[in-house]
Formats: structure tokens, C-alpha cells, sequence
């Protein structure tokens, strides 16, 4: 019995050890690519909540009704764990035919050849329905990689049944100032006695930080993609939400960090803990969907006398994009055309996307708006007029933004570093991420 | 009847001596053995070779190149070793993660032997309780429990309500860097019935006149714990610590799902698995990632080493 008992505590320490490992795959030329004669199976994939997921799998059976030789194969998945599969799928050599993609990813994924270059595919892919400057926004080193869906602005989404409820005036969005909306924050935490929180924070995000620099007349990333923001931005983008944490706006760092990363429909914004947020626009459909009693508004960010015009840019929400591994590039590229070009797709998406990056698609979508999107169109329409140029898109190597800035924030939150340290921290590292993949 | 149990009647009859036929069909049979012995290992060795030797040998040669998932991998020497000592996070990492170890596997075996203990006196009910207790080490690995305790120790969860009934208002467990790895602790430590299962087993196993020759000399409970249980069960002991250690180690599911994949809070619960992941999939730093694996391999080997040197001082091998 010992004897054994030591024989397999030995055995068993070997087969523990267990170590991980991944295979490299090889990409066709996509130059000639053409449709194949028998059945076809494509593979896509995306991101998001469950409106889209329906919406998604509707336009797919709408694509395979007009090729019934082409068959599609979905898979979806809630952000978190979306970018992790498909880095894996790419390094199996079996990334989805046709993936939804972020521009956070879009340098590090075309950079490394990973997506198909959608100009070498004319045949069967024709995106000149968008606008050229929007367009631009799918480009990598001068190839377009991924054609964008739809467009948003980052704005402050507010419950105004919780402003109802605890009888705070909304404030006039159109001219807000920071001390206004910190003012309205702080109302409603003081009239709930703390039960509601004025407003999550930012804190945490590019397209926040983004937004928030270019009020301060910065930038995160110049043009050749490295890191030139100014650190006392960064700084104060934290320092913001400290003292919004601190005077009781905003819920305090446990029970943010508690929240972090958790699906939308759990966020502080859905099961009204908060009033108010700063979201990505996109998302207020999602957010709108999610919780039937509560009445929401969007709006744009407060702005002071002295701030810069042109602070907000529509960013695009997400692109369509295809493998470079894909066995069927035509098929794929077909896919997207379809995706982008089809009046009945415009109309089972809605505006879970954005709204549309085509006009086309705008017109035929706006007859069937509801009262969450026609809110969203009417902002992005006036995001329009008051942005400014687009920022350069997140380049190659800097995709962990996102994870940086929440593990920096978090530690800003639990007062383990201060805004300046984390700011010179999080650009130091942010800077040797750029230079490592370059 | 089986072929093994043909080959010892063979045997048995064979011992005073063999003809050449019965030789022959001994060695025939041996042959068929061999055979049948080789198809049940098949897939096992299989497995073996392709979804661990194989992967291991390749990502040896990984972790000595840039490899970033999407592109071949360049040779880049000792460049990874390099981005070791200067990595804070891994040093972070390391800390969770030798915490987690250092505290959880002990306080674990404390609790499955205690427990094992009690219900080797004989309790009615045995199988019962034994496998009420085993429970909780099948759902501690999955990611349901994982979940479940980010809701119980979470600022609204239950834990809380029960300190509410006390007046005490306890914190958010899951989200305070202070305490997030307590509650890992905790659920590793309540993973207690597997060590257990196999300490009772050792329990069964010492002889029980060795009891009763101490209690007619006059020895106590606590006397006989000490001076015949524990020495004769510290083989066994041995054994859970062993597997205990490399499979705290290599943690992941809990620390993933509880923090939602980031680690956090503020690095809290980074364990070196998970971290391992965020440098390869993630960061698409798979070569970084690999070489992080063979430290995390050479690491378990070290402790594992250590413990076999140090078991010579307080196992006891009965024979």
C-alpha cells in the first residue's frame, strides 16, 4: 500500500506537469479567389448580447435563401471571452471565414496577415456605399481589411426613471457643463441616500480616454502609432473619477471592480444602480433592450467654455472582416457584401450595431426606428455635426489597451498607485507593447 | 478466464518443471499479453505523446522565440528569460500564487483529515456523509461553483447577509484586493473531499490491534494519534500534499471566472496559469507565454523535489 501510494505520487507528479502550447497555419493567396462550384461552408462569428445574437442569425438566413449553395455556420460570444477564441482559432489555423472585428484589434490582427485583404476580392465585395472617411477607419497600411458596420459617439447614457424617481431635474444636455453634470450626480446619490449612485465612471476605456484627451486637445496614439499622449491626461482622466468616487457620485472601488467586465445586461447602468454612464453609443439599444422599466436618454458629453470643438469623433462601432486562412475568400467576401449591401440586413439589425455606416442603409432602417434608436440616430446625427477628424486607429501591438487601462485604473481605485504614477506606468507600457510588435 | 489469469495457472502448474509444448504456449501466451497489453495503453500513450509530450517539446522551442500566435515564430534566444526579470506582473503573479499554495493546501489536508478522522470512528451513516463531503471536490473545479462564489462573496451576497444578521457589514470579498484571494483560499480549502476520501482509505489500512496493544499500555486518544495514525497515514499524507501542491499550482478556473478573467482585483488573484494565458492569448506573446510555462514547470519541479527530500524525515514507510 505505501509502496504504491509513493509509486503513484511520483506518477502522478509527472503527468501533472502539464505544459500548453499552439500550431502556426499558412494563407492562401487571395488574389485568385473564386466562388466553388458544389456546397460551400462558411464559418462567422461574433460578439455582443442576445438581441444581436438573433438579429445576426436572422440575416444569415436571410444570405442563405439567396445562396442556397453556401452554408453558414455561426458561433457568437459575449466579449470577454470572444478575443481570447479567436486568437486561438487564428493560431489553429481555423479562424472563422467571416469575423466581426473591433478596431482595437484590427492593426495587431492585419499586421501579422492574420485578416484578408478585402481589395484583392472586387469581384464580390463592393463597399463604396460607405463614406470614404469611414471607410479609411478599415484600412491597414493602405489595404482595407475590414469594411465598418456601423458608427457611434461616446456618450452619457442616463436613466431619467431614476431621475424621475427621485425627483432630479434632468439637466439640459445640449449645454452641459462638468459642473452641471457633477452637480446632477450628486443629487441623485444625496435624494436615494446612496442607494443609487449618480453615475458609473469612466476609467477604463480607450474610447473614453479617447474622448476625454481630446477635450484636453491630446491624443492617445499619433499617426505612426506611438504613444504620445501626455501623461498629466491620463493623470487627470483618473483623478476625474477619484473624485467623483470620493464626493459619492460614483459607486466606490469594490463595488466597481466588482462590476468590471461583466456582462451588460449584469452592468451598473441596466439594474439601475447607477443614473447615469459614459457608453459607447452603440450600445444603447443593448442597454435600452435590457431594462424594459427604465426610460433612458443619450446625450453628449459635458463640455466647458474652454473646451476644444470637435472633441467627439464617430468612431466605427465594428467592422466586418475575413480570415486569411479562409479556404472559400470569395464566399467570405460575398458574405460581407451582403452583410453591408442588403436593404432586409439593414432592417434586422436595426441599430444594434451603431447605426449604420451606409446612407443607404440609414434610409432604409429609419421608417422601422423604435423610440431607444431613433434616440441613438438623432445623437449620432448630432455627433456628426459637432466631430472632429477621426483619431489614427489602435495600431499593432497596442490591443491590451483596454486590459492595461483596467488593471491600471484598478489599482488607481485601491489607491495602490496614484493617478501620475499609473499614467507614466500604463504609457511606459502601453509604448513597449507598440515597439514589441513592431 | 482471462489471459493473465490462464498465464498464472500456467505457472502454477509449470513450477515443477516444463515440457516443450507447455513452454511454447507459455510464451504464446505471453506474446498475447504483451499484445492485449499494448491495445488497453493505446490510447492512453496516445495521448500522452500528442496532447502532452508533443505540445511540451514545442513549446520548449517556443519559449526561446517571439512567437505571437498569427506569425512564424523567430528564434530569439534568452530574450524571454530577459523579459522574466524584469516582469512585475510576474512577480505579482508570483506572490498570489505562492500564497494561494502556501496556505490553501495545508489548511486543506488539515481539514480532510481531520474530517476523515471523525468518520473513521465509525459513524452510522457512513457512505452518506462521506459522500456529501466528497461533493463539493467534483463542482470546486467548474466554472458553475466559480460563479456561485462570486455571487456568494460578492457585496451583496450571502456571505454579508449572514454578517448582516450580526450587524456586521462586510465587504465586497470578490472585490477588494485584500481579501479576493481569501476567497480562493476558501474554495480550494472547501474542495477538501478528495484528500479526504483517500485518507480514509489510509485509515482503513492500519492495523487495528496496533490500537488496541496502546490503549492496554495505557495510551491515550491523542497519544495514539500522534504515535500510531499519523506515522503509519504519513505516506498517504505525503501523497495528497504531493498532488495537492502541483494541482494548486496550476489553478486557473476559479481565479478566471471570480475575477472575470483580468485577475484582478489590482493583480490580487493574478495566479500564474491565468497570467500565463493573458501573455499568450491575450497579449499574443505565445513565445513569452511558453518559456512562463517551463518556469512554472521548473517551479512545481523544485517543490516537488523538495518534498521528496524532505519526506525522508517524516515518512514513514512500514516495511
Amino acid at each position: 500500500m505505501e509502496r504504491r501510494a509513493r509509486r503513484a505520487a511520483l506518477a502522478g507528479s509527472a503527468l501533472a506537469l502539464s505544459v500548453s502550447v499552439a500550431g502556426c497555419g499558412i494563407a492562401p493567396d487571395p488574389a485568385d479567389a473564386e466562388l466553388s462550384e458544389g456546397e460551400v461552408t462558411l464559418t462567422m462569428t461574433w460578439w455582443g448580447a442576445d438581441a444581436r445574437h438573433q438579429s445576426t442569425l436572422d440575416a444569415i438566413k436571410l444570405f442563405e435563401e439567396k445562396y442556397p449553395r453556401i452554408t453558414v455556420e455561426p458561433t457568437y460570444a459575449d466579449w470577454g471571452g470572444y478575443w481570447d477564441r479567436l486568437a486561438t482559432t487564428a493560431a489553429a489555423g481555423d479562424m472563422p471565414d467571416v469575423v466581426q472585428f473591433d478596431q482595437l484589434y484590427l492593426s495587431s490582427y492585419a499586421g501579422r496577415g492574420a485578416l484578408l485583404d478585402l481589395d484583392a476580392v472586387p469581384e464580390f465585395l463592393d463597399a463604396s456605399s460607405l463614406p470614404d472617411n469611414v471607410l479609411a477607419s478599415g484600412e491597414v497600411d493602405g489595404s482595407l481589411y475590414a469594411v465598418p458596420i456601423g458608427v457611434a459617439g461616446n456618450g452619457v447614457v442616463l436613466n431619467t426613471s431614476l431621475f424621475e424617481k427621485y425627483d432630479v431635474p434632468v439637466p439640459d444636455t445640449d449645454t452641459w457643463t462638468w459642473a452641471e453634470f457633477d452637480a446632477a450626480a450628486q443629487a441623485i446619490t444625496e435624494a436615494s441616500g446612496g442607494k443609487v449612485r449618480g453615475l458609473s465612471p469612466f476609467g477604463a476605456d480607450s474610447f473614453s480616454l479617447e474622448v476625454f484627451a481630446r477635450q484636453h486637445g491630446d491624443q492617445i496614439f499619433d499617426a505612426e502609432g506611438d504613444v504620445t499622449i501626455d501623461p498629466a491626461t491620463v493623470a487627470a482622466y483618473w483623478q476625474r473619477e477619484l473624485d467623483w468616487i470620493e464626493s459619492g457620485a460614483a459607486p466606490d472601488a469594490a463595488a466597481l471592480s466588482e462590476k468590471a467586465g461583466v456582462p451588460l445586461d449584469q452592468g451598473d447602468t441596466v439594474v439601475g444602480n447607477t443614473a447615469m454612464a459614459f457608453i459607447a453609443a452603440g450600445q444603447f439599444t443593448a442597454i435600452a433592450a435590457a431594462a424594459p422599466d427604465f426610460e433612458y436618454e443619450v446625450a453628449d458629453w459635458p463640455a466647458d467654455p474652454d473646451t476644444p470643438e470637435g472633441f467627439q469623433y464617430p468612431k466605427p462601432s465594428m467592422y466586418w472582416a475575413a480570415s486569411s486562412q479562409s479556404e472559400h475568400p470569395a464566399e467570405a467576401a460575398l458574405l460581407i457584401d451582403f452583410l453591408v449591401n442588403d436593404p432586409q440586413v439593414a432592417r434586422a439589425f436595426g441599430t444594434d450595431r451603431g447605426i449604420p455606416a451606409s446612407e443607404a442603409f440609414q434610409e432604409a432602417l429609419e421608417p422601422t426606428l423604435d423610440e431607444p434608436a431613433r434616440k441613438l440616430l438623432d445623437f449620432t446625427k448630432l455627433v456628426g455635426e459637432r466631430s472632429g477628424d477621426a483619431p489614427p486607429i489602435t495600431p499593432n501591438g497596442a490591443s491590451e489597451i483596454e486590459t492595461m487601462l483596467s488593471r491600471y485604473n484598478q489599482q488607481v481605485q485601491f489607491g495602490k498607485l496614484s493617478p501620475q504614477e499609473a499614467a507614466a506606468a500604463f504609457i511606459e507600457e502601453l509604448q513597449a507593447a507598440v515597439d514589441a510588435a513592431g | 478466464m482471462s489471459a493473465i489469469g490462464e498465464l498464472r495457472t500456467l505457472r502454477r502448474d509449470g513450477r515443477g518443471g516444463l515440457t516443450a509444448d507447455q513452454k511454447q504456449a507459455l510464451a504464446k501466451e505471453r506474446r498475447r499479453d504483451s499484445k492485449a497489453a499494448a491495445v488497453f495503453l493505446a490510447p492512453w500513450l496516445l495521448g500522452l505523446v500528442g496532447i502532452t509530450i508533443g505540445p511540451m517539446i514545442a513549446s520548449l522551442y517556443l519559449a526561446f522565440t517571439d512567437y505571437n500566435l498569427l506569425q512564424d515564430p523567430n528564434f530569439t534566444g534568452l530574450e524571454n528569460i530577459q523579459r522574466m526579470l524584469g516582469d512585475e506582473r510576474l512577480g505579482r503573479s508570483l506572490v498570489a500564487t505562492l500564497t494561494y499554495v502556501v496556505v490553501s493546501v495545508p489548511i486543506q489536508l488539515a481539514v480532510a483529515l481531520g474530517l476523515a478522522l471523525l468518520l473513521d470512528r465509525g459513524i452510522r451513516g457512513l457512505a452518506l456523509y462521506r459522500s456529501v463531503l466528497y461533493l463539493p471536490s467534483l463542482l470546486g473545479a467548474s466554472v458553475a461553483i466559480a460563479v456561485l462564489w462570486r455571487l456568494v462573496f460578492g457585496g451583496e451576497g450571502l456571505v454579508n447577509a449572514f454578517l448582516g444578521l450580526f450587524g456586521i457589514q462586510g465587504p465586497a470579498w470578490v472585490a477588494e484586493p485584500d481579501t479576493a484571494l481569501g476567497t480562493l483560499i476558501v474554495l480550494h480549502v472547501w474542495t477538501f473531499g478528495a484528500p479526504m476520501v483517500i485518507f480514509l482509505a489510509g485509515l482503513r489500512q492500519i492495523p487495528r490491534q496496533y490500537y488496541d496493544a496502546a490503549s492496554t499500555d495505557g495510551a491515550n486518544k491523542w497519544q495514539q494519534l500522534r504515535k500510531i495514525t499519523l506515522p503509519l497515514l504519513s505516506p498517504i499524507i505525503f501523497f495528497n500534499l504531493v498532488l495537492g501542491l502541483i494541482g494548486s499550482f496550476q489553478s486557473f478556473t476559479q481565479a478566471f471566472i471570480v475575477s472575470n478573467g483580468s485577475g484582478g482585483p489590482a493583480d490580487s488573484t493574478l495566479f500564474f496559469s491565468l497570467y500565463l494565458y493573458q501573455e499568450g492569448f491575450a497579449g499574443f506573446r505565445m513565445g513569452y507565454a511558453s518559456a512562463l510555462a517551463w518556469l512554472l514547470l521548473i517551479i512545481i519541479g523544485a517543490f516537488t523535489a523538495l518534498n521528496f527530500w524532505a519526506s525522508k524525515y517524516w515518512v514513514f514507510y512500514d516495511d
